[in-house]
């Protein structure tokens, strides 16, 4: 288990979609989970670093969780995911401090996601209301943004949340470059993905 | 009512009375239809008490919401009953027209129940019922039941029917539809046997509803995209059909042969699906709706049939020791016609040889005798010498000669091809299933060898029991739906739920087929907790708990089912002795 947080972790934080202590990682074991320490660095992530406590009650090692672990507990109570990835990947809180949707417009993109909600929050980080809110969406998309904060992606195992997380961003820095550039997009297709 | 048409029919073959029910439109959102609204309503209607060949017991054939519309794969239907073979809650599904000829006769399903005087059949259309006599019908093979009807009702119907299997009783009876399509496991050609109803005719024309077409158009694009973009729905499988899977298996280690003495089969390249495309097959076939069809129509030097589809041909081949492809086609085909479930028949015979070959039974027909498969196939249909002990399945015939242990099946139902002793999560999968030893509850082999949705260590117990649950209540959902489990193997759950929405004009979110899934999920177990199962009942053969596999890529390995098991009881919200909690009950609105 550890190697496997480790390896995502690292995979995270090189491909830019995390800096050194943000993100974090967790997987629901039944009744338990286990998810990353409070200011852990997930790209050098040591066997201390992951702390199991439960789905709904606390133990001495809530101490030790990530902030963020209301967030957790509240969607794997509320969705069937088995594991979940929180990042900040560069290019998409970007464009979700801009964009109500993220809709894809390249062709990997939209076989893969089609459409990625952005949710505005008064507090981002580790609130109730983030808590309330973001279950509803991810019963129906695979990840969502954060506006101006990140990603939650979940799966049924951690590299598949992984995979949304480094496809947001795929997608995100396209939108980016195309935007910088003068030229228009030749095909439009995306815009039906709005309706997805 | 969009999806659905809101109505099912039952029938009583007692007094002949027929009635048209409109179930409560909440029983169609929390069960859906097909392997769901079948064991909810068995729930109901059928206790502890009904032996599963009184004509107490039901017969449920039941279509889904998505069956007769564009849905890939959706033209499948399920029969739910109280198995004769494992006394469980079992339903069936398979593929075929005659699930989506139902469907547009404007009724969603059909409760079988009583028992006729003398045989009879069945004939619906969108003019209604009729019970009709069956007694010239009676003793016919499956084609020629098929032909029979079709002879006097027009061609334009479709059959569902059983062979001499069937009217014998024999406990690993399926019922066909379409010739050669199977509603194969579970002994429930035996159920429709005891009711004396030899066939059902069924021809429609009615449209599905659909709420909203534009959304469906557009998700059944993106959908499409899918199946056409995955290797194994748009090359594999249409390629060279299930037995694709052949090679794929015996090179991991996890292709049993010889009653599960062992992990792989020396000759599988003889039988493996470029063998068969090569040498059998003369044409694919599909099912209703189905993009990918892997169904083959195949010849032999001496006759023409279809299959065998993966599992048969494991079953009928390396599980008896057998490697020669056209006895094994020809024993499919003979199955087919006699109405048996070609894996129950295979892992039956194997069991007896094994007997012969430890010196404890002798049957005549051992380890290899691709000659004898014909004979003894046909004295389990007809009862006749060592085939009547057969004809009860694996675990009775063990069990008579004082050998459970060699019956591979776990609440009576025997195990399919995979050695679960190189794939944990297919062991727990096995140990677990509402219906005994069947591969397609949770089908493990996705992530643990096929990498979908991403590899697992296929050795490692840790993280099965949640992904167990998880594919088990996502499959309990499509099998609601109906779907075929192959089309899982390229689109995901979020997709189906987009079409239901799309056709019944309600709101579906993918989380809410894991709840309708869960749901259905425990009210199977509930169902078999009150027929006296229990969690000594979720178990496996002991060959695979305490024999490590010889040789090859799982030498060394049996299965580690308890540590695996306490946490599956645990995930699933149920006590340490797997009984669901009130609690669990209550919030899937299971009581």
């Amino acid at each position: 288990m550890h190697r496997e947080f480790n390896q995502i972790g690292r995979d995270l934080f090189l491909q830019g979609l995390n800096s050194s202590h943000s993100g974090n990682l967790s997987i629901r074991l039944g009744d338990r989970l286990v998810i990353t320490r409070r200011g852990s660095m997930l790209h050098n992530l040591k066997e201390t670093d992951l702390i199991e406590t439960g789905l709904d009650k606390n133990d001495s090692h809530i101490a030790l969780a990530s902030t963020e672990i209301g967030v957790h507990r509240s969607i794997y109570k509320n969705t069937s995911a088995l594991a979940i990835v929180h990042a900040h990947p560069v290019y998409a809180t970007a464009l979700s401090l801009v964009e109500d949707e993220i809709i894809p417009i390249d062709s990997e993109g939209q076989y893969m996601l089609h459409k990625i909600p952005v949710i505005g929050f008064e507090h981002t980080v580790g609130s109730d209301e983030v808590a309330r809110v973001l279950p509803e969406f991810l019963k129906e998309y695979k990840l969502i943004m954060i506006r101006g904060h990140g990603s939650f992606a979940t799966g049924q195992l951690i590299e598949e949340a992984y995979q949304w997380t480094s496809s947001l961003e795929n997608i995100c820095k396209i939108i980016y470059l195309t935007r910088t550039l003068k030229g228009e997009i030749k095909e439009t297709k995306s815009e039906k993905y709005t309706k997805w | 009512m969009n999806g659905w048409t809101g109505k099912i029919a039952r029938v009583n073959l007692s007094n002949k009375q027929i009635q048209i029910e409109e179930p409560a439109a909440e029983l169609y959102y929390q069960y859906l239809g097909g392997r769901g609204l079948g064991s909810r309503i068995l729930w109901d209607e059928v206790n502890e008490k009904v032996l599963p060949l009184s004509p107490e017991n039901k017969l449920i054939f039941m279509t889904g919401p998505l069956t007769g519309t564009r849905v890939p794969t959706a033209g499948r239907f399920a029969v739910t009953s109280k198995s004769p073979l494992t006394g469980t809650v079992f339903d069936s599904n398979s593929g075929g027209i005659w699930g989506a000829r139902l469907k547009k006769t404007g009724l969603d399903g059909l409760i079988i129940e009583g028992q006729a005087a003398q045989p009879v059949y069945i004939v619906i259309d969108e003019t209604g019922i009729v019970v009709k006599e069956a007694g010239r019908l009676w003793g016919l093979d499956v084609p020629e039941t098929t032909s029979a009807v079709q002879a006097v009702e027009g061609k334009g119907y479709s059959v569902a029917c059983i062979g001499p299997a069937g009217e014998n009783l024999v406990r690993i009876s399926c019922i066909m539809n379409d010739n050669t399509r199977a509603l194969g496991r579970g002994g429930l050609g035996a159920v429709m046997g005891s009711k004396k109803l030899k066939a059902i005719a069924v021809k429609g024309s009615k449209s599905v509803g659909i709420a909203d077409k534009e959304k469906l158009q557009f998700v059944l694009y993106e959908t499409n995209k899918w199946l056409k973009a995955s290797p194994v729905t748009s090359q594999g499988l249409p390629e060279f059909g299930t037995p694709v899977l052949v090679n794929l298996f015996n090179e991991s280690g996890i292709f049993p042969s010889y009653n599960f003495q062992e992990s792989q089969y020396d000759d599988a390249e003889n039988i493996s699906g470029e063998t068969m495309a090569e040498k059998l097959t003369v044409r694919k076939k599909g099912c209703y709706g189905c993009p990918i069809k892997c169904s083959r129509e195949t010849r032999t030097a001496r006759e023409t049939g279809a299959g065998p589809e993966y599992e048969s041909l494991w079953a009928l081949g390396p599980q008896c020791g057998i490697g020669d492809l056209e006895a094994i086609a020809e024993a499919n085909y003979l199955c087919n016609r006699l109405g048996l479930d070609t894996i129950s028949v295979g892992v039956t015979l194997g069991c007896a040889m094994e007997l012969a070959q430890r010196n404890i039974y002798d049957s005549g027909i051992n380890f290899g005798d691709a000659g004898k498969l014909l004979q003894i196939i046909n004295d389990i249909a007809y009862l006749r010498g060592a085939g009547a002990d057969m004809a009860e399945g694996s675990r009775s015939l063990a069990q008579k000669h004082g050998a459970e242990s060699l019956a591979m099946q776990v609440k009576g139902l025997e195990l399919p091809a995979y050695d679960p002793r190189g794939v944990q999560g297919m062991g727990l999968g096995f140990a677990t299933s509402n219906r005994g030893g069947c591969h397609l509850r949770a089908y493990m082999v996705g992530p643990e060898i096929l990498g979908v949705p991403k590899m697992v260590d296929r050795f490692s117990t840790h993280g099965k029991a949640g992904l167990t649950i998880f594919y088990q209540n996502v499959n309990a959902a499509m099998d609601a739906l109906i779907i075929c489990r192959f089309v899982g193997l390229a689109v995901s759950e979020e997709y189906f739920a987009r079409l239901l929405t799309a056709v019944t004009g309600i709101n579906y979110q993918p989380q809410d087929l894991h709840v309708i899934g869960e749901r259905i999920w425990n009210m199977e177990r509930l169902y078999n907790l009150r027929e006296g199962f229990s969690n000594r009942d979720d178990i496996l053969p002991d060959r695979l708990l305490t024999e490590p596999v010889k040789n090859g890529p799982s030498k060394g390995h049996v299965v580690h089912l308890e540590p695996m098991l306490e946490d599956y009881y645990r995930f699933r919200g149920w006590s340490k002795d797997g009984i669901p909690t009130e609690k669990k009950l209550a919030e899937l609105g299971v009581i």
